[in-house]
């Protein structure tokens, strides 16, 4: 996208064209004259051409061509993982059912996408669904700067230990799976739980709380799971980060006569701002790709319409319902979702920052 | 894409020096790059090809050797290798051990079918079902081996060869291609079950005994009994834990599983989300609201209203339940076949304790007919890449055999082999010690070193096939395979039984109890396996039976009646809204021509007896 738009740039915008126009780039930079027409690069290209006829290896061919052996690997990657995978989009378009195999499966064109609008309740379902990939997204992203201001507040507990021991029990949930959590959690607030008994025992409620297998609040309490696991891991690039801070700045406030709490909002948090504006812009761009293992243990009858994420959907309907072809249209929807989302993103960033993120 | 010209460009101003060849080299990368492509196509026409091919020449010869023979089971329970004294009868007569592959194990539904076949090899012994055109499709793909050429010596698989012929019917292609569950020599009008329905009330008795057997009219009463006998119990052991009801979400498939069995107890039967009354009368839906699965969907709301069910029944599953029902922490059952095998030890029955019949006056147990062809739905059969096929065809042979049947003990219905669990005595077979512990309840059990050791329990074949009807009459011994009617064992008295006998009217057998009041109905014993439908139909077909499992469940645990309704009627709007009518019109014809099969079973029948 960004490629074909540099091209009709005229040359004079040097830095843009030197990012992604590479016969230009060449061309400029073998004449050292930035600022020469497009006349003269065009002449420098033939010319060049016509050397190349004469000797067809030359050393910087060569050596150019050792350069590509050494990203050829990268670049195999890239196809294997990105593109191949690609291939398999193949199988929207049929009716396909294992175990008969693709070849003579029956081909049904665009079938299985006009079936995902072909009436309210489907489009309701689906509707449903992106709504809860957005709103959990969205959740995590208003709430994206928790980790700044744990990592802050953890900087500033003096007692070493207790702070080490803090940032400890916080980063270990991160290292749980999903499916201990779940049993941690069934242990804690299923309806014979732990919490449960307690306030059954204590006589505040008669009837069990149903904590999990309820549909209120689905975001919200999947969101406090995240957070629960995520928090201390979240907070561990900022507290790098606040270690790179010069300790002059501080020692200045100090002397200006700034307490810690102005040393806060008028050091530590804009030194940091740079960092998280990047996580930030990371977790926009995996808006999306909010992973289902965690929906996928919290989901039972009473949760699933709030839980539902459009890639626990795609494993629901593939694996669980056994409609793969369906499955890999929904699939495909979500990349045209993402194309969408990339391109408002990155047009908000050149008309703000004047900068194209891709 | 992103990644791929992020990689161009960084690699473009990293230096002028390299930019210069940076443009010729892509130049001449392209072809490269379009060799790969063309690589990388070719290789994945290659492996697409790989599932299509499958000799399928008969090959009688045998290596002798030991072999491990991989199970696929779609209805089998455990994963992992055959252990104990079963493995042992099968290393000892056919040189086998069996490997258990089980998606019920495995999890994740179908894709652990999908895979395999997609990799061209489901397994050496396949039980699998049948239902929406899957044998259709394993034959097309060349995935089961025909066994017309090994069926030279096999009696008990040409005995029943009316089963394979149903099979080869529905896989729309000549050949033996496998054999259905639970094949009978009897009449197809006549119960399959002689003992008891497979689907009734069962409550426990001593409670009920307790609040003084109060009459139970219809499902309303049974909601006060239960109510009744779940405070005794409690006042009784003092634990808070105790739940008339415990319900479990494992088995729900097109609709709430625990609610869907309860209309088995009003004669009902079904193909999808249509109903059907014993001979296909009375047709209705699911979504009828005053249709039997909304009866049922109500009466178990009404419980969650009076405090009975379990408040673990939305989240558990089904071991967690049956741990309770072992420890006796659950009132009723919808099943003959879970407290009664569970509770009803020894040592409880002397005492006066277990599962019996509840006298629900208004019940109309559904029973099916004994079938003639078997049932169909799920079959066993042989992979295509299995080795030594003779020696398997042997083995199915076998486990059609009565020898077969009493050594697939707890499978079948029967005790297992005789000497262990049975012997002759005055010309009647009669369970030994051994035998009664391990049919009625095997926890703890040891086997005999001499059988092979290990635990009883852990020891019974995984298969969970059942190849012929337990009600069959074993032409060895004259009485059914099923030891709970043999006459030894109705001769035996004990209080809990005979309590309940007294109370029913001197009844022996819970159908002797039922045939007398006229509260059961059979239907025809028919083969029938749905056909394939349209693959955008079963797309729709799920989606609505999720919508209705989400709503059943939410309806049931309605805080108010007014919640039950309103979910109720989400759960219409929403089938509805999907496409209700067409899968409605399916399941229709589904049905009509299950009954018509069933006509044609019981004609067949009469002409040949």
């Amino acid at each position: 996208m960004s490629q074909q738009k540099a091209t009709d740039a005229p040359a004079t915008d040097q830095a843009k064209a030197a990012t992604v126009q590479p016969s230009l780039a060449t061309a400029m930079a073998a004449t050292s004259k930035p600022t020469e027409s497009l006349e003269s690069v065009k002449e420098y290209q033939e010319k060049r051409r016509k050397a190349e006829g004469k000797h067809h290896w030359n050393d910087e061919k060569r050596h150019g061509f050792h350069l590509f052996l050494l990203v050829s690997p990268l670049l195999l990657f890239s196809i294997l993982f990105s593109y191949y995978p690609l291939f398999g989009w193949v199988y929207a378009f049929y009716d396909y059912q294992p175990p008969i195999p693709l070849s003579e499966s029956k081909f049904v064109g665009w079938q299985w996408f006009t079936m995902l609008w072909s009436n309210p309740t489907q489009l309701r379902a689906i509707g449903q669904v992106l709504l809860n990939t957005f709103g959990i997204s969205g959740l995590g992203i208003i709430t994206s700067f928790f980790p700044v201001m744990f990592a802050i507040a953890l900087n500033e507990i003096r007692s070493k230990w207790f702070r080490n021991l803090i940032q400890t029990l916080t980063t270990l949930p991160n290292f749980i799976s999903w499916v201990l959590v779940y049993a941690i959690a069934f242990a804690l607030f299923s309806s014979t739980g732990m919490v449960n008994s307690v306030l059954q025992n204590l006589g505040w409620i008669h009837k069990p709380i149903h904590f999990l297998d309820s549909g209120s609040h689905v975001w919200l309490k999947m969101w406090a799971w995240s957070t629960w696991k995520g928090l201390g891991w979240g907070a561990i690039l900022y507290l790098a980060s606040l270690t790179g801070i010069d300790p002059e700045l501080y020692e200045a406030a100090q002397v200006d006569g700034a307490n810690r709490w102005q040393q806060i909002i008028h050091i530590t948090v804009p030194q940091l701002l740079p960092t998280y504006f990047v996580l930030l812009m990371l977790s926009v761009s995996n808006f999306l790709n909010n992973g289902m293992d965690q929906y996928f243990v919290f989901q039972n009858a009473f949760t699933q319409e709030h839980i539902q994420v459009l890639d626990l959907y795609v494993y629901n309907i593939g694996m669980g319902q056994n409609s793969l072809s369906l499955a890999t249209a929904i699939s495909m929807l979500k990349s045209v979702v993402s194309v969408i989302l990339l391109w408002a993103v990155n047009t908000a960033s050149k008309k703000i920052r004047g900068v194209s993120i891709v | 894409m992103r990644r791929f010209f992020g990689m161009l460009k960084s690699h473009h101003i990293s230096s002028d020096h390299y930019d210069r060849h940076s443009w010729h080299l892509s130049r001449a990368t392209r072809s490269h790059v379009g060799a790969a492509i063309a690589l990388l196509t070719s290789a994945s026409l290659v492996l697409a090809g790989c599932g299509s091919a499958s000799s399928q020449s008969a090959d009688t010869s045998d290596d002798g050797k030991m072999m491990t023979v991989d199970v696929f089971d779609q209805i089998g329970n455990v994963g992992g290798l055959q252990k104990g004294w079963f493995a042992k009868i099968i290393k000892d007569k056919f040189k086998i051990r069996l490997n258990y592959i089980t998606p019920n194990v495995s999890g994740g539904g179908d894709s652990l079918f999908d895979t395999r076949t997609a990799a061209g090899n489901l397994g050496d012994l396949i039980i699998t079902n049948t239902g929406d055109g899957r044998l259709a499709k394993l034959v097309k793909a060349g995935l089961l081996t025909d066994m017309t050429p090994y069926m030279k010596n096999e009696t008990y698989l040409k005995k029943f060869k009316s089963s394979a012929q149903q099979v080869e019917k529905l896989a729309g292609k000549k050949g033996i291609w496998g054999y259905g569950q639970d094949v009978s020599d009897r009449s197809p009008s006549e119960p399959a079950e002689i003992y008891a329905p497979k689907a009734a009330p069962y409550i426990m008795w001593n409670y009920y005994r307790e609040i003084g057997y109060p009459r139970i009219k219809n499902l309303d009463d049974f909601v006060g009994v239960l109510k009744r006998m779940q405070d005794q119990a409690r006042k009784d052991t003092g634990k808070n834990d105790i739940w008339a009801l415990s319900l479990f979400k494992d088995w729900d498939g097109n609709a709430m599983a625990n609610a869907q069995i309860m209309t088995n107890w009003y004669g009902f039967w079904q193909e999808g989300q249509v109903l059907a009354y014993g001979n296909g009368t009375q047709r209705q839906t699911s979504l009828d609201r005053k249709g039997i699965y909304q009866k049922t969907l109500r009466f178990l709301h009404k419980c969650e209203a009076a405090g009975i069910v379990d408040p673990d029944s939305s989240t558990q599953s089904w071991d967690q339940r049956t741990t309770k029902m072992n420890n006796e922490k659950i009132l009723m059952t919808f099943w003959s076949w879970d407290g009664k095998l569970k509770v009803n030890s020894a040592e409880n029955k002397a005492k006066g304790v277990g599962f019996e019949l509840a006298p629900l006056e208004d019940q109309k147990d559904y029973v099916s007919g004994n079938l003639p062809n078997g049932n169909i739905g799920s079959i066993i059969a042989i992979g295509s890449k299995a080795k030594n096929k003779q020696r398997l065809v042997n083995f199915i042979n076998w486990l059609y055999s009565p020898d077969g049947m009493y050594s697939s003990a707890a499978v079948s219905g029967t005790p297992c082999p005789k000497g262990l669990c049975w012997v002759m005595k005055n010309g009647q077979p009669a369970l030994t010690d051994f035998g009664e512990k391990a049919f009625y309840n095997p926890a703890g059990l040891n086997v005999p070193a001499s059988w092979g050791g290990g635990g009883f329990a852990e020891g019974q074949s995984g298969l969970n096939f059942q190849t012929v009807n337990y009600s069959d009459i074993d032409p060895s011994t004259h009485e059914p395979f099923d030891p709970r009617v043999w006459k030894s064992e109705l001769a035996k008295k004990n209080p809990l039984d005979s309590d309940w006998s007294a109370h029913m009217g001197g009844a022996k057998t819970d159908m002797e109890y039922l045939e007398k009041h006229h509260e059961y109905v059979v239907q025809p014993g028919a083969s029938y396996a749905s056909p394939e439908e349209d693959s955008q139909i079963s797309t729709v077909r799920n989606q609505i039976n999720t919508a209705i499992i989400q709503h059943s469940w939410k309806a049931v645990v309605a805080n108010s009646d007014a919640g039950f309704d309103s979910e109720i009627s989400k759960m219409i709007d929403t089938a509805n809204g999907l496409g209700f009518a067409k899968i409605q019109k399916i399941d229709d014809a589904n049905i009509a021509a299950h009954v018509k099969a069933c006509d044609e079973v019981v004609a067949q029948y009469k002409a040949k007896h």
